[in-house]
């Protein structure tokens, strides 16, 4: 398994909630699925997919991600994203979180993944160190 | 002498076409007073509404804590969202949206404003909306009220909104919600909707159009 492009959106102040965004591959030969993420960042964190639906937009949760052999799925704004409930401190642009994925299989990888201030949709989102 | 039947018919026939036309003309006359000078629809991403609503009185308070009703839609173009603070994805996807919105239109001579409404006033006090619109921009602002204040806002427009509780009583819960952005004009009518998905180089541009059009 092998994650790409990962950051985790800025949040304003006092948030409870974020969310996390990248690709995720499956470079195995067997077909995977991500059941659950954890993190020593935030005190829970959930697998929710944002659907618009006859107007309405709702957030779902979503109990496994399937990854089909050589396939990817992608996390981004407006579609599949980790939900990340109560961060443990306060998160600003340049900070990092760390974020386990587990798999079905008992797999998981660790992976850092950057907070990114991205308050408007020009371009990509920018780091600022 | 007595007119015969036919005749008298047929007189009155002629006067009821007479009346008739007359009253088709004022009323495609006045219509027109009233409709909006043309668009090219199919130019535009957005609904405009071929006469824009007006918008029934309704109350609410912004993040200063001062007064949000029909005259704060007055004399200015309002987009308006509903959204609510707790949200993690789409709420921050579509006030960055609207911030770029409001990059894209820094050149119009236009007061234009932009609004958060929020659909979960449990939560989201003036004090917490202020800090989470204006984090995307400084001149956006939050709007709040009670239950029933909102209601008499979000049920003219057809906005829909549902508290979602994974676990009874959760503090963490979501809120499904109508992700439109609604355009209100200087007049305070509701003028135009924008559905998902939001483009903000779409949206501006449509609006430049619109804009116009009125003009």
């Amino acid at each position: 398994m092998v994650v790409e492009g990962q950051w985790v959106r800025e949040a304003p102040p006092a948030s409870r909630v974020l969310a996390a965004y990248m690709v995720l591959k499956n470079t195995a030969d067997t077909p995977r699925s991500i059941t659950r993420v954890d993190s020593p960042d935030f005190r829970e964190c959930q697998i929710h997919r944002t659907v618009i639906a006859d107007g309405i937009a709702k957030m779902l949760p979503v109990e496994k991600l399937q990854l089909p052999v050589d396939g990817s799925i992608v996390l981004e704004p407006g579609g599949l994203h980790l939900m990340l409930i109560e961060p443990q401190r306060s998160l600003r642009d340049g900070d990092t979180v760390v974020l386990v994925i587990h798999a079905d299989n008992g797999e998981s990888i660790t992976i850092d993944v950057p907070v990114v201030r991205k308050t408007d949709t020009a371009g990509h989102a920018h780091h600022h160190h | 002498m007595s007119i015969s039947p036919n005749a008298s018919t047929s007189r009155l026939v002629l006067k009821g076409v007479i009346i008739a036309v007359l009253a088709t003309a004022a009323g495609i006359w006045s219509a027109r007073m009233v409709l909006q000078r043309p668009v090219v629809e199919d130019e535009l991403a957005a609904t405009r509404f071929p006469v824009a609503r007006t918008v029934q009185p309704f109350e609410l308070i912004d993040h200063n804590h001062e007064v949000f009703d029909n005259a704060a839609l007055q004399q200015r173009w309002s987009f308006v969202f509903f959204g609510y603070t707790y949200c993690p994805d789409v709420c921050p996807t579509t006030l960055s949206v609207l911030n770029s919105i409001a990059q894209r239109l820094q050149d119009v001579d236009e007061d234009i404003r932009f609004v958060m409404v929020t659909v979960d006033p449990q939560r989201d006090t003036p004090e917490r909306l202020a800090e989470f619109v204006t984090y995307f921009n400084g001149d956006f602002l939050g709007v709040t009220g009670t239950d029933e204040a909102l209601e008499q806002l979000t049920s003219q427009l057809g906005i829909l909104y549902d508290r979602v509780e994974s676990e009874p009583g959760s503090e963490n819960y979501l809120v499904d919600h109508t992700a439109a952005v609604f355009l209100f004009d200087p007049d305070g009518r509701y003028h135009a909707v924008f559905t998902p998905p939001l483009s903000a180089e779409n949206i501006a541009s449509d609006f430049r159009k619109m804009l116009q059009a009125t003009q």
